[in-house]
């Protein structure tokens, strides 16, 4: 069963198509990886499904139901956990998540097991009477967390849930993800760290230019591109690199510099490493090491869009 | 019930940010004492009379006369007047002008004289009327005699009788605030339009905090987060008005009459009014620009509303200025109310306050539901 059903969804801006009929599906039980980089339109499609924002065109249903026909009940399904800390800095941890909760209808004792049920989740429980502004980064997160959870959604909308925090919260986080997914939440996670993406996401959408270019799981888009391989090339300073230099050998589609290391992608049937190599030579710059990496995410991502994630 | 909810969440939020809480509380008190205490002068018409010094040389033959002149000293004695004898030798014009004595009177057979001090008219004026009162009775006594003479002991009885030698009487029947009473009056009034400030910054403050995406991603509606808001709002922003006007009349025993119900609800409708002026420039405004307008708008409304300095000192052109402000109509219907009895200006002051309510809201509703989000 499908729980988010999106049809020929389009949101215009004046003159600007944010979203261009798109068409997507999540089931019930995925964590559904929603990727795209900045302006490709995944905010926009959040926005729409969570009833911020109304449709230019199309349908959205949730539950079976058309979002638009009965945003009630769409909107008591959602539970939204936004990019930007969206908590009462001078509020409690408890009066957070219990103000929030009682938006849904919650009220007396339910409200009350509700609240400490869902801080204890996110481990804040021994938190509540503390207020947020003496949190760590991490912590306000998981309260972002807590808030967006205690009236039990069907399907739960993550927008980089992990920006800006220390990997142990990080990995707090993404165990409670696991969880709610165990406990039967259906959620959908858009994320800046593909590689959290690929751990988590059972299926994952690929949106460019307001549009779904590729959907389906990690393996499925991973051997779209079997035309492609990644190189990647230490170097002991990236002074001396000369992108250009590179782009312009034959098979080389493109080429980026991370961290002292050269990521080159090309296509797998030309061999290609030699002239990349003599190139660097050429350059005077230092080689350390060089790989050839399986495709992952990221490439496809590159492959697909031009662009990193992170554009 | 999410009204309610989400009115009592917005109190709590109130009451949690303390440091506008407390000015709020204290603001008002402090200025009620200090401007309250600084101008007291600028608000008395009165002038307190004292030191009646009243030199006489009695040269008297008559019995009768020395008899009820010795009677109306006692009687003036009471009143606070020294009537003290010249002393031999002593010129008592050159003693008034050396400002030894209030005034100088010479008491003999063939009448009174009469010297008073120019330094000091209004106590000169008092002690001439006294004597003047004591000669015509006199006078009035002494013509008695032949005419009826059993009368003319009661007479010259009265005339040196305590009480009613001077009667007071004035030119200025009506109540007057002193200068407590009037600041106690416009700070209650001023911090009450304070609360504009706060309003333009509920709306805002969601927006700001992101909070604004979980508020209206909840199944709640926009116009039940509106009113919400508007109701937590005036709330406590009302509350904060009735502490300050309880604060005044128990502390500084400040004159609110005692009409109270019509008193508060002028202080509650005016909270309404600013709440509902800044809700809607918030929405009129971008973000910030919507804070310094309600800043500069407190500040202006609160000068020309008679809020430092009555506007009886002000000249035509402000006076009519002033009308302009919100503080002016519910200052004029709560003066009006509590010192003249006068309901019609206290009624125009809820009318205005409800009136204007209504439209600011009215232009918060319209440009929220034109507004994808809040």
């Amino acid at each position: 069963m499908n729980v988010l059903e999106i049809r020929n969804l389009t949101k215009k801006f004046d003159d600007f198509i944010a979203v261009d009929n798109m068409n997507l599906s999540v089931r019930e039980g995925e964590i559904f990886g929603f990727l795209g980089a900045n302006g490709a339109g995944k905010s926009t499609t959040i926005n729409m499904v969570s009833s911020l924002l109304r449709t230019t065109k199309g349908e959205i249903e949730l539950l079976g139901r058309n979002i638009a026909k009965h945003p009630k009940f769409a909107k008591s399904n959602i539970g939204i956990v936004p990019q930007d800390l969206a908590i009462y800095e001078e509020m409690t941890a408890y009066e957070n998540v219990s103000f929030f909760a009682g938006l849904y209808g919650l009220r007396g004792s339910e409200l009350k097991e509700r609240t400490i049920e869902a801080l204890d989740f996110v481990g804040l429980g021994d938190k509540h009477k503390s207020l947020p502004k003496n949190f760590s980064g991490g912590m306000k997160r998981r309260l972002n967390i807590a808030c967006a959870i205690a009236h039990r959604p069907k399907l739960i909308i993550m927008d980089e849930p992990t920006v800006g925090i220390d990997p142990q919260s990080r990995n707090y986080i993404l165990n409670s993800v696991r969880k709610l997914n165990r406990m039967g939440c259906t959620i959908i996670y858009t994320s800046h760290y593909m590689e959290e993406v690929e751990e988590l996401c059972t299926r994952i959408a690929i949106v460019d230019h307001g549009k779904i270019i590729a959907e389906g799981s990690k393996e499925q888009l991973k051997s779209i591109i079997t035309d492609t391989k990644e190189i990647w090339i230490a170097v002991k300073s990236e002074g001396a690199v000369d992108l250009e230099s590179l782009k312009r050998l034959q098979g080389v589609t493109a080429v980026r510099l991370e961290d002292q290391t050269i990521k080159i992608n090309s296509k797998a049937e030309i061999n290609n490493l030699n002239w990349i190599i003599q190139q660097l030579i050429k350059d005077q710059v230092e080689i350390r090491s060089v790989e050839e990496q399986a495709p992952n995410l990221e490439t496809v991502f590159l492959t697909l869009t031009g662009r990193n994630l992170r554009d | 019930m999410n009204v309610l909810h989400i009115a009592l969440h917005e109190i709590k939020l109130s009451l949690r940010d303390k440091r506008t809480f407390i000015f709020m509380m204290a603001f008002p008190v402090v200025l009620m004492l200090i401007l309250g205490t600084a101008l007291t002068n600028a608000f008395t018409s009165g002038a307190t009379v004292e030191g009646l010094n009243l030199l006489v040389r009695n040269t008297a033959s008559d019995a009768r006369l020395t008899a009820a002149w010795s009677g109306f000293e006692q009687a003036i004695a009471k009143e606070g007047v020294v009537a003290k004898p010249i002393e031999e030798g002593m010129d008592g014009r050159e003693a008034v002008q050396e400002d030894l004595y209030t005034a100088y009177a010479e008491i003999g057979d063939d009448g009174i004289r009469f010297y008073g001090s120019s330094k000091h008219t209004i106590e000169s004026n008092i002690l001439q009327g006294m004597l003047t009162t004591f000669a015509d009775r006199y006078n009035l006594a002494a013509a008695a005699i032949k005419a009826a003479p059993s009368d003319a002991e009661a007479i010259l009885g009265s005339a040196g009788a305590a009480g009613g030698i001077v009667r007071e009487t004035t030119l200025d029947p009506d109540r007057k605030p002193n200068s407590v009473d009037y600041y106690a009056v416009v700070m209650t009034t001023m911090i009450g339009l304070y609360a504009c400030m706060s309003a333009s910054y509920l709306i805002r403050g969601e927006r700001k905090r992101n909070t604004m995406t979980r508020l209206s991603a909840s199944p709640v509606s926009k116009g039940e987060i509106f009113m919400g808001k508007v109701i937590g709002s005036s709330f406590i922003n009302s509350m904060c008005v009735i502490v300050v006007f309880l604060f005044s009349k128990l502390a500084f025993q400040a004159d609110w009459g005692d009409h109270y119900g019509i008193v508060l609800l002028i202080l509650v409708t005016e909270v309404l009014l600013a709440v509902s002026l800044g809700l809607g420039v918030s929405y009129l405004f971008k973000e910030n620009s919507a804070g310094a307008v309600m800043n500069v708008f407190v500040q202006i409304a609160s000068f020309i509303g008679g809020a430092y300095f009555p506007l009886e000192v002000m000249g035509t052109s402000m006076r009519v200025v002033s009308e302009l402000s919100p503080l002016r109509w519910a200052n004029r219907g709560l003066m009006n109310v509590i010192y003249f009895d006068d309901w019609g200006a206290a009624w125009g002051a809820v009318g205005l306050n409800l009136a204007f309510a209504a439209a600011f809201l009215a232009v918060s509703v319209i440009s929220m539901r034109r507004r994808e989000a809040l």
